[in-house]
Formats: structure tokens, C-alpha cells, sequence
């Protein structure tokens, strides 16, 4: 999936989204590209930069270990979208997100140079998104917290983190777990998400408790698990597991709802992911009716000749992955809707002349802005046919940078 | 028109080319005059200022949360509530000593669970978090917290000072904090406090939680009094004393003004007689009196801002050891501080010049105003006077009676218009009572001509004393006042100081080894006893007094302490309900003492029970005794430690050591110093808690006795400038006694006792003014505004030295016109007469 990653920002709040904003998008390449080492020292580390390890399409991932956090990468996500139904047939979406980014205090500080992990000392920062909509309604909340890579309690006992084996991504009370506790057995075949907000009944309260369930395999983006992000060659390690199968409850303005549905898990880490001139980007995640799978993005800028720069990943129902590159896919929009005072395009086109796919992708409700810390646009959408008009799936969309 | 006009005040302002004298006079007064007021305000703007950046720190405003066993919370805690979901933020503070000595206070955050928008959103400037969070971190500060680190504003930016604890994180300015406040990142406050793992407390969003997470206790926002709230008594008897400068200034201006008018009179008629209208001349000299009044704004302003200056380390300083509120040492003012200094002059002015105009309004163009004309116009004002005086009175008495029945505590503002009223009686009178006192000795004096002539001429010169006289009558009156009441708060608070302050050490042991601390002192052969105190905070739910139960909500802090053998004998209580014994029986078997503050702020008396709220609801308690607490501006409630700890899960605060009879304090200290390697601060001795405890104090009347001696030095320029007004026309009045033969000196001398005796007479009055000033302050002004009743002492050094400098104000007022008397030639003399 792709980063959250936004370039201009809207209003800053408070002092404290300004700061993350700065530091996602230092990450996001607005900040020059660090010069590469060249000591004699150095030399053998040809794909560091700034003492981050530099994602490439000659590391090849190995599980369960990349499930887990890499902070030798400046950031990092666990992102699961998840279009479900509740006992009435109406549906429900709703995102849980963990960000990791490596918090040094300036672009040119490298790993080695991490301060003491004393008490308190940090060098991840880390950032967590929840949102649940149904209909008009849309809840959202985030939080922070701190860690150091280099304190070994904290890998397991800190207010946050990402261990692979078994697996479990927290921060505070929001988890994201392994059942699956046996030793060898895979980790991912199911996980359990837990994150409420706001205490007892209250109208405010909001969250959920999900049982997810793997019925397909892991998914590689791009080449073997690189993913290109902009045609100098930037990208980033991104694998899916798209086939989760999800149940539980959902609470949303103190209501709660038992929901069932499918559910999109994204893996991704970078330590430079955008080249300096991507705005932003819109990516979208289709689960087909028919058992098949669609990652599409487009990033704005960055392509060949400074156009749109476009992928995505063609899944069959075994989990069998096609990559797709910039020819093999377009998408345009062709409608946008007022949302948080800003044109965002909430109805698309998207083609796959390859695979003949041409669909009208579309928000049914425009209302699913995600007013935090660094906002963006993110919702469920239905896939129809172009011309027949008849439903081929649904998914979601993330939209950054309007 | 304008040209006009313009020609007009030309015309006008040509006096004072002419007596450049009376120009400086009236700037001098109005200067002064508007400086004091304008210092004090400053000063008031200045720590309101500060206070509201106190309150818009994170450490107010959000509910905290402690362990109930008083040990520190450490990181873990932290860990496990949030992994329990609970939204808390961790708050490291400590102190730090700056290199000229100055304590800082330091707060450490973690700006990522810290609530919402309390804090740091409106402390912090657009910098990075990165930054924040990330070494080599920063260092928030205000801006008038550097020169504690002896840096300017230029020099701190990026700067890394180093102190005792080690090198800052580099500076970085924001001016919404407090003075004297440094916020860092937790991880870099941790390091520099040495404090590993432990932090102060957990904070969380107010009304974020129900109730309490177990084996910690909840204090609500809420119940966390502000100091802004704590301090306004403090800022209003500031206040009240500026206004009295401002008064007795506005004196000076009124003596100056009243003067250039009797001056320019006849320049005045003329005026009108080549066809100025009276509206014109009005307009003209109204107008004088805004530019006058301007100029003598603006360097009031100045001068204030200058004393402000001066006297706000000592304000600072008072205001943080007596209610713990920070205020910073260099001035930050407001707009409308310049605004309302301008207006506040001007105003004044006007008020002042008001007679002035009225009279050149209803100027008549023929008359001839000679002194006996005025004289008997003067005998008119004199009946005015009185009679204005005796409704003053009368005003005063309805409002003494409305005091008398107000429960204590109440009414400050009503308790300073008493004073004011009392001071105005004092001054209207005095006039009416000097010219009868003038007239009796005038009659006795019949066969002295020298004497009876003295006296005579007196009258005549009361007019134009008066004023001035009436201004050091308030002076002294209130010089004497709050001079009396300073002295006798010294002798109470000093004498109340000995007798609470029994044992020879007080240790402060760190929380997590008070209880090593303790049963190692337990054991030392040097120890005769221990007495443990306690602190806690809670509100006060309601009182139960002859069977009717009034509810309240008023927060009130709990001391806990051991009613052992060397305690109970001296400690002071002022009411009990059943005698002194039987009050500490009680206090022993879980009863209350209150503290005379919440006595008089709630109506409690000894009887009463009070119900105050607890972890777990609500506990009841019989008041057995009330106490003094002077210098406490917050009510409290005082139990046996032991009780206090087990009902209310309050945690040890400090342990109080009397020694065995011979046995060696400093040697018990470096044992415990080694034993438990304690701070410096840890262990004090009585002497040393008292040196401290006086300290405050003196410092807490500084500024009352300097504005007190200012006001005196206004006073005795009101009268300097009375008296050099009237110079020249005394001239002329002494040439026929001169010409009658009396030598130059023997005038001089008449000259002398004249005004000596004058005042005299004014600090005669002013002593029983001045005591009954003094019963005002400590049985209304101090009890509304602190709460507590001083017995009223009297103190003949401060009478005598109020008559000495009464008189000694006056002869060095009448020196600079004697000195010049003596320098004129006789012949001059005789020259102005037939001129």
C-alpha cells in the first residue's frame, strides 16, 4: 500500500501535528536526497543513505521476520481496510492503522548515532489511526507513542511496536495479534484486532474486536516484494495479505454492530519512498466478486517525462500476482465532491485492458475525510462496470495530498 | 478660531515662562504622582500576565493521578495503565539551580499523550516535534527566564548553558510559558533530574477518567486553586496603597494649579476684558491642562515602569515563597496598561484642575481679590469643609456598621472605602480644626505681638497650606497604619513561628525511603522524638454546625502532624471547644484543628463537623480546635498524621527531630547524610527554617514600606511646593515686620515655628488618624484579604517617629524659601513692597 504521506498540509491544529507532518514528509521526499556515503568505510553499504537502509529490489523478504518492525527503514505501516456488513445487510468500513517512523533529529543523523536508550530516550515515534463509518456516519481516532529499537524490553513491553513471531503490532490498548501461537505453524493465519476509544457507553465510544482469518496467501507487490514508486527508482518493501476473512463487533457513536467481511492487510517500509516531486497519491484496494484481487495506485508527479507515475498488482484468487506497470493501467477521474473544504475525486475510472477490466470506481458516502494529525481521504468504494453498470466488487481508497 | 485659541494658550502657558518653578512643580506632581500608580499597576500587569501563562500550562488545568502510598510512579505504571487504555501522560518535574542561584523549575512532557490542546499546542512554537523528541532535544523557555541563565535574547538561541545538573538541550523561546520555567522532553528532563525511571505524576485530560485506576489517587483539576485566584488580596492591598500615592500626588497638582490660576488672575481679567469669552478662556486653560496633564502621563508612565522595575524582584519573590505563584522579574505589560496609565493621570488632572476651571469660569472681570476678600470667602469653604467631613463620617459609621455585620471575611473592597473614608474625615477636618486651634492661641497670644502676628499670618497662610497639610496628614496617618500593622504581624508571626517550630531538625526524605529513614532514626540514641507530617489535598464537602448541614465544594489542602510531648505544649491555637488538653485529646482520637483562614472564610467554629472528600467518598470530622496559619493563603484542615495517612491515604511529607538533651545535631546529620546519602536540602535546622520563614517576610512588606515611604516623600513635596509657591507673596508680608524692627533671623525663626508647629499639629492628628488606620488593616482589611486576625499593637517609636517626621518634613519643606529669605537683602525687601 501506500505511504501516508502528505506534502501540503492543511491548517496545522497544534504544535504536535506540525511537527509529525514535518517529519512524514521528510519522509514522503520533500527533504533533498541525502548525499550517498562514499567513505572507504562506507563503501560496501551502497544502498545506505543517511545511514538508513535504502529499500531495493535485490533484498528478498523472509517471514515471519518482515512481519515484524524494521528499524533500520526511516518508516513503516501495518494497514488493515476492511469492507464489512453488519446483521442488517448495511455495510461497514473501517481502517486500523500503525505508522513507525525512525525519529532522529535531522535527516543527516544515522542509525549508529541513536541516542543512549536511557529512560524516556526514543528513536521511533509511532502513530496509530482507527476509523469506522457506516452510511454518513464516520468516527475517527489516533494516538503516539515512543520507543527505542535499542531497549530490549521495549521491544515486547513498550507502549509500542511490531514483534513477528508471534506476531503482535500495538499501541497502548490497540493490538493487532497472532492467534496462532503454536512454533512453526504461520503466524498471519489469524489474528485478532482490539481498539476502542473513549470510556464506557458514551455516544463517543468507538472502536472494535475482530477475529481475521487468512483464506489465501501472503501477496508481493512489484518485483519480488520491491515496489517502484517513481521511475528513478525509489520504492519501497510492500506485501499484502488481501484475503482476510473478518469477524466481530463493531462499535460506532455507542452503538454496537456484529459485522462480517473481507478485510486488506498492507505491509510496507521505506527509508525513501517519494522522489521530491510526487504530491501525493490515490490508491485503490478491490476485492472482486469473483475471488480476484486489484492494488492500483497512482502517485502524482515522479513518472517518466514528470507525468503520473502508475502500478498495481493483478491477484487471482489462488493469490497468484501479476504486476501491473504505468501502460498497463489508467485511471481518471471523473468526479469530485466538497469534502473538509477541499475538491477530493470520488469517482473514478479505472482500466486493466489486459485483464479487460474498465470500472466505474465510486464513494457512496464522500464523508470519510480522516481529520488527524496528517489528513488525508480514506473510504470504502463500490466497483461497477463501465458499461453495464452491473456491481463487480468493493474496496477501498486512500487519497493523500488534495 | 483655532489661531484663536492658539494665541490664547500662548498667552496662557507666558506664566510659566515666567515661573518656570510652578511648571516644574506641577510636572514634578503629576509625575510622581501617576509613576506610583503607574509602577504598581505594572507591577499588578506584569504577575497577572505571568499567572495566566501558569495557567495555561499543562500542569494546571489537567487531573492527576499519584500513588496512594506516596512512593513515586515510575515509567512502568505509566506502561501498564496505557496498555490498560487508560489515556495518561507522564509529568517529570524537578527543580534546577541556575548558576546566579536562581530555581528553576523543570518540566518534562511527553508531547505524544500529553491531552489535546492544554498544553503544549499554546506553549509551543512550529519547530519540529523531531526536534522535541529527538536528541540532542531542546529546551523551552520564556523569554524572561534567560537572564536566570545569564543569556540575552540574542545569545540564547541554539544556546546549551551549562548548570550544576549538566549542559541544557539547546534553547529554544516560547514566550507563552511561565517565567522561570524550562519544559523539555521527558528523556532529556529524566537525564538532567537523574530520575531514571521515576516520574512526578500522571496527568490526564480533566474528567477523562471516572474514578481512579487502583492504589492511585485522582486529584481533579478542579480542586487545584490557581494563583492568580490565591494572590488577588495581595494585588488589590497593591493597589490600594498606589491609589493613596496617586492621591496624594494628585494634592501636589491641585496646590500647583490652584496657585498659577491665583497668579494669572489678573492676566485673566485682562483677557476677558479685551473680549475673550469665558467659554474661550475656559476651553484655553482646560486645554493647558491636557498638555500639562499629558507630558506629566507620560513621565509618570516612565518613572513607573522604572519602579515597577525596580520593586518587582521583591514582588516576584514574594508572591512565589508565599503562594508559590511565578512571577517573572522583567515587566510585561499590555496595551491597555499604557492606555489606562494615560487615562488614570488625565483623569486625575482633571479632577484636580476641575476647581480651577469652575473658578476661572465664574471670574468676575471687576473684582479686586485681596487677601482679606479671600480670607472671608475662606471662612465659607472652612464650614463646607466640616460639613462635607462630618457626612464622610457619617458614610463612614453607616458603613462600619454594614462591616460589623457581614460575616468575617467579608467585604475588602467595603473595608478600603472605610479607610479611605476614614483618611478623607481626617483630612477634610483639619483645616476647620487648625484654623480653631490658630484662633484659640491667637486669643492667648495677646500680649506676645510676635507670637500673635505668627498666628495671624498662619491663618492667612492656612488657604494655600491647607492642601498641602491635608496631603501629609494622610501621608503620616497612613504611613503610621501600616507601619503598625507591619510591626505588630512581625511580633505575632515571629512569636508564632517559635512556638510552632519545636523540633531541632526537619528532614524531608525522599517518598521511596521515608520509611528506611524513619526506623533508622528510630533506633539512633540521639533521637528523643519523631514527628511526622503529612500533606494531602481534598475538598471540603460540607459542614454540619447546630444540626444544620450547609454543603460546599471549596478545596482545602490537609497537614497532618504528631501531637507528641514537645509539640502540644507550645503549639498555638486561638479557639478551642472544650480547652487545650481536651483539643489535642481529641485531635489524637481522629478529630480536627482548622486553620483560621477556613475558619473565617466558612463561619466553622470549634463543634462543628466537616465532611471532606476522600479516595473512596467521604469522611466526617469534629473541629476541635482553630489555629493561626499565618502566611497559608489556602484554608486547612489539620489531623493526627496517623489519621491523616489511614482515612485519607495521604503520604509522608517530612519528619520533625527533637534531640535528646545534649546530644549532636550536626553529627546525627552527616550519620543520616552518609547513611541514606540525602540531599543538601534534606535536613534543615530550626534556626535555619526560621531565618527562611523571616526571610519571606521582611520581604513581603518591602514593597509596602517603600511605596509607604514614597507616598511621605509626595507628601512633603506637596508641601515644598505650597510653600515656594507662596515665597514671594510672603516677601512682602514680612518687609513692614522687618521695617518694624524685628531682625531677619527672629523672622526666620517665626517663619520656622510657624510651619513646624503647623506640623505638629497635622501629626498630632495623624496618630490617632494613623492607630485607627491600623485597627482597619488588621481587624477588616487582613482578615477579608488573608484571613486572619492580628491582635492591633501599638508602638510608641513608630508615633514619636511619625510626629518627628512631620515636623522634620515641614522645616525641610520651609528651608528652601527661609534659605532664600535670608539671602535677600532688606533693602529688596522694602523695593517689592513699594513696587
Amino acid at each position: 500500500m501506500m505511504p501516508r504521506v502528505i506534502k501540503h498540509a492543511v491548517p496545522l491544529r497544534a504544535l504536535l501535528p506540525a511537527a509529525l507532518l514535518g517529519a512524514f514528509v521528510a519522509l514522503a521526499g520533500c527533504d533533498e536526497t541525502p548525499p550517498e556515503r562514499s567513505g572507504a568505510g562506507f563503501a560496501g553499504l551502497g544502498e545506505s543513505t543517511a545511514g538508513f537502509v535504502q529499500a531495493g529490489p535485490d533484498t528478498t523478504l523472509s517471514f515471519p521476520e518482515d512481519h515484524g518492525a524494521h528499524p533500520d527503514y526511516r518508516i513503516e505501516w501495518w494497514y488493515l481496510t476492511a469492507n464489512l456488513k453488519d446483521e442488517q445487510g448495511e455495510p461497514l468500513g473501517l481502517q486500523w492503522t500503525l505508522f513507525r517512523q525512525a525519529l532522529l533529529s535531522s535527516e543527516t543523523t544515522p542509525p549508529e548515532e541513536r541516542p543512549e536508550p536511557t529512560p524516556w530516550a526514543a528513536d521511533q515515534l509511532w502513530m496509530a489511526h482507527m476509523a469506522v463509518s457506516r452510511g454518513a456516519q464516520h468516527g475517527v481516532a489516533e494516538r503516539f507513542a515512543r520507543s527505542h529499537s535499542a531497549a530490549p524490553s521495549q521491544q515486547t513491553d513498550g507502549q509500542a511496536g511490531a514483534v513477528a513471531s508471534p506476531f503482535r503490532a500495538w499501541l497502548d490498548d490497540w493490538v493487532l495479534e497472532s492467534e496462532v501461537t503454536e512454533p512453526g505453524a504461520d503466524t498471519f493465519e489469524r489474528l485478532t484486532l482490539t481498539a476502542f476509544e473513549g470510556d464506557g457507553e458514551g455516544k463517543a465510544r468507538l472502536g472494535y474486536q475482530l477475529t481475521l482469518t487468512a483464506e489465501g496467501p501472503l501477496v508481493l507487490h512489484g518485483r519480488d516484494g520491491f515496489s517502484q514508486k517513481a521511475a528513478d527508482g525509489q520504492g519501497s518493501h510492500y506485501y499484502s495479505q488481501p484475503f482476510w476473512r473478518i469477524e466481530g463487533e463493531v462499535t460506532l457513536a455507542g452503538e454496537t454492530h456484529t459485522v462480517s467481511g473481507r478485510g486488506w492487510l498492507d505491509r510496507e517500509w521505506s527509508s525513501q519512498l517519494l522522489s521530491p516531486d510526487q504530491a501525493g497519491w490515490d490508491w485503490f484496494s478491490l476485492h472482486l466478486d469473483d475471488g480476484r484481487r486489484l492494488m492500483a495506485f497512482r502517485l502524482r508527479g515522479g513518472g517518466d517525462d514528470g507525468g503520473d507515475y502508475r502500478s498495481g498488482s493483478w491477484i487471482a484468487p489462488d493469490g497468484t500476482t501479476r504486476p501491473l506497470a504505468s501502460q498497463e493501467l489508467t485511471m481518471a477521474p471523473l468526479a469530485t465532491s466538497p469534502v473538509a473544504g477541499r475538491e477530493v475525486p470520488t469517482r473514478w475510472r479505472l482500466e486493466v485492458p489486459g485483464e479487460n477490466l474498465d470500472m466505474i470506481v465510486e464513494a457512496p458516502h464522500a464523508e470519510r475525510w480522516m481529520d488527524t494529525t496528517v489528513p488525508y481521504w480514506e473510504g470504502e468504494v463500490v466497483a461497477r462496470d463501465h458499461d453495464g453498470g452491473e456491481r463487480l466488487g468493493v474496496g477501498y481508497l486512500e487519497m493523500t495530498g488534495y | 478660531m483655532a489661531t484663536q485659541l492658539v494665541t490664547l494658550l500662548t498667552t496662557l502657558l507666558s506664566h510659566y515662562r515666567r515661573h518656570p518653578g510652578q511648571l516644574a512643580m506641577l510636572l514634578l506632581g503629576l509625575w510622581v504622582a501617576s509613576a506610583l500608580w503607574s509602577g504598581v499597576q505594572a507591577i499588578n500587569a506584569s504577575a497577572k500576565e505571568s499567572y495566566a501563562r501558569a495557567e495555561a500550562l499543562f500542569t494546571t488545568g489537567l487531573d492527576r493521578l499519584e500513588r496512594l502510598d506516596g512512593k513515586p510512579l515510575t515509567r512502568d505504571d505509566f506502561l501498564t495503565l496505557r496498555r490498560q487504555g487508560v489515556p495518561v501522560s507522564p509529568l517529570l518535574e524537578g527543580e534546577l539551580t541556575a548558576s546566579d542561584g536562581t530555581r528553576l523549575t523543570l518540566i518534562g512532557i511527553d508531547p505524544l499523550t500529553l491531552p489535546g490542546d492544554s498544553a503544549f499546542a499554546t506553549a509551543g512554537s512550529t519547530q519540529e516535534l523531531t526536534g522535541f523528541l529527538a536528541p540532542p532535544w531542546q529546551t523551552r523557555l520564556a523569554p524572561d527566564t534567560l537572564p536566570a541563565l545569564g543569556l540575552d535574547a540574542e545569545a540564547a538561541r541554539g544556546a546549551s548553558p551549562r548548570l550544576a545538573a549538566g549542559r541544557l538541550p539547546p534553547l529554544t523561546l516560547a514566550p507563552a510559558l511561565p517565567p522561570q520555567t524550562l519544559v523539555m522532553d521527558i528523556a532529556a528532563a529524566a537525564a538532567l533530574l537523574d530520575a531514571g525511571e521515576r516520574i512526578s505524576r500522571l496527568v490526564t485530560a480533566p474528567g477523562a477518567l471516572a474514578e481512579a485506576p487502583p492504589g492511585l489517587a485522582l486529584t481533579r483539576a478542579t480542586t487545584l486553586v490557581s494563583p492568580g485566584q490565591l494572590t488577588q488580596s495581595f494585588h488589590l492591598n497593591l493597589t490600594a496603597l498606589a491609589l493613596l500615592a496617586l492621591i496624594v500626588g494628585l494634592f501636589i497638582v491641585q496646590a500647583a494649579l490652584g496657585l498659577a490660576l491665583e497668579q494669572r488672575l489678573a492676566m485673566l481679567r485682562t483677557l476677558r476684558a479685551i473680549g475673550v469669552s469665558g467659554r474661550a478662556l475656559v476651553a484655553g486653560l482646560a486645554l493647558e491642562l491636557v498638555l500639562l496633564g499629558s507630558i506629566g502621563a507620560l513621565a509618570g508612565i516612565a518613572g513607573g515602569v522604572w519602579l515597577a522595575r525596580a520593586l518587582l524582584p521583591d514582588v516576584a519573590a514574594t508572591l512565589g515563597s508565599l503562594y508559590g505563584a511565578g512571577v517573572g522579574v522583567e515587566l510585561r505589560l499590555p496595551w491597555h496598561y499604557w492606555v489606562g496609565g494615560l487615562a488614570v493621570t488625565l483623569g486625575g488632572l482633571l479632577l484636580a484642575g476641575a476647581g480651577v476651571l469652575w473658578r476661572a469660569a465664574r471670574l468676575s472681570v471687576l473684582d479686586l481679590g485681596r487677601a482679606q476678600a479671600w480670607r472671608s470667602g475662606y471662612q465659607r469653604q472652612l464650614g463646607r469643609m466640616s460639613l462635607a467631613g462630618a457626612a464622610v463620617a457619617a458614610l463612614g459609621l453607616a458603613l462600619w456598621a454594614w462591616l460589623s455585620r457581614q460575616p468575617a471575611g467579608e467585604g475588602l473592597a467595603a473595608g478600603f472605602v472605610l479607610m479611605a473614608a476614614l483618611l478623607l474625615v481626617g483630612a477634610l477636618w483639619l483645616p476647620p480644626l487648625l484654623a480653631a486651634a490658630l484662633a484659640g492661641l491667637g486669643r492667648l497670644a495677646r500680649r506676645r505681638p510676635l507670637a500673635q502676628w505668627a498666628l495671624a499670618d498662619l491663618e492667612l497662610q492656612l488657604p494655600r497650606l491647607s492642601l498641602a497639610l491635608m496631603a501629609l496628614l494622610i501621608a503620616l496617618s497612613a504611613s503610621l497604619g501600616v507601619n503598625s500593622m507591619v510591626g505588630g504581624f512581625r511580633l505575632t508571626f515571629l512569636d508564632w513561628l517559635d512556638q510552632r517550630l519545636v523540633a531541632d531538625l526537619y528532614l524531608d526524605p525522599p517518598a521511596e525511603r521515608f520509611a528506611a529513614v524513619h526506623t533508622w532514626l528510630g533506633e539512633r540514641p540521639e533521637v528523643a522524638e519523631l514527628m511526622v507530617t503529612r500533606h494531602g489535598e481534598s475538598t471540603l464537602l460540607a459542614v454540619d454546625a447546630a444540626g444544620a448541614s450547609r454543603p460546599l465544594a471549596r478545596p482545602v489542602s490537609l497537614f497532618g502532624l504528631t501531637p507528641g510531648e514537645r509539640l502540644t505544649p507550645t503549639w498555638p491555637l486561638l479557639e478551642t471547644d472544650a480547652g487545650r488538653e481536651e483539643a489535642w485529646r481529641a485531635l489524637g482520637e481522629g478529630g480536627a484543628f482548622i486553620n483560621e483562614q477556613l475558619a473565617v472564610a466558612e463561619g466553622i467554629a470549634p463543634g462543628d463537623r466537616l465532611t471532606l472528600a476522600t479516595p473512596g467518598g467521604g469522611e466526617a470530622l469534629a473541629v476541635a480546635a482553630i489555629y493561626p496559619d499565618y502566611g497559608n493563603p489556602r484554608g486547612e484542615v489539620l489531623m493526627a498524621a496517623t489519621e491523616l495517612g489511614r482515612r485519607f491515604s495521604a503520604p509522608p511529607d517530612s519528619i520533625g527531630i527533637v534531640l535528646a538533651p545534649g546530644a549532636d545535631g550536626e553529627a546525627l546529620g552527616a550519620a543520616l547524610g552518609s547513611e541514606f546519602a540525602l540531599g543538601r536540602d534534606a535536613l534543615r535546622d530550626q534556626g535555619e527554617v526560621k531565618r527562611i520563614a523571616t526571610g519571606i517576610f521582611e520581604r513581603t512588606f518591602t514593597i509596602t514600606r517603600a511605596l509607604n515611604a514614597l507616598t511621605l516623600a509626595v507628601a512633603a513635596l506637596a508641601l515644598l511646593a505650597s510653600l515656594l509657591a507662596q515665597a514671594r507673596e510672603r516677601r512682602r508680608r514680612l518687609a513692614p515686620m522687618w521695617a518694624l524692627g524685628v531682625p531677619r533671623g527672629r523672622l526666620l525663626g517665626v517663619q520656622l515655628a510657624q510651619l513646624g508647629g503647623a506640623a505638629l499639629a497635622v501629626g498630632l492628628v495623624a496618630v490617632p488618624l494613623g492607630i485607627a488606620i491600623t485597627w482597619g488593616l488588621v481587624a477588616v482589611i487582613n482578615v477579608a484579604a488573608f484571613g486572619w486576625r492580628l491582635p492591633l499593637h501599638l508602638f510608641p517609636g513608630e508615633i514619636a517617629l511619625t510626629l518627628g517626621t512631620a515636623v522634620a518634613v515641614a522645616l525641610a519643606a520651609a528651608a528652601l524659601p527661609a534659605l532664600r529669605l535670608w539671602r535677600t537683602p532688606p533693602r529688596a525687601l522694602l523695593a517689592e513692597e513699594t513696587g
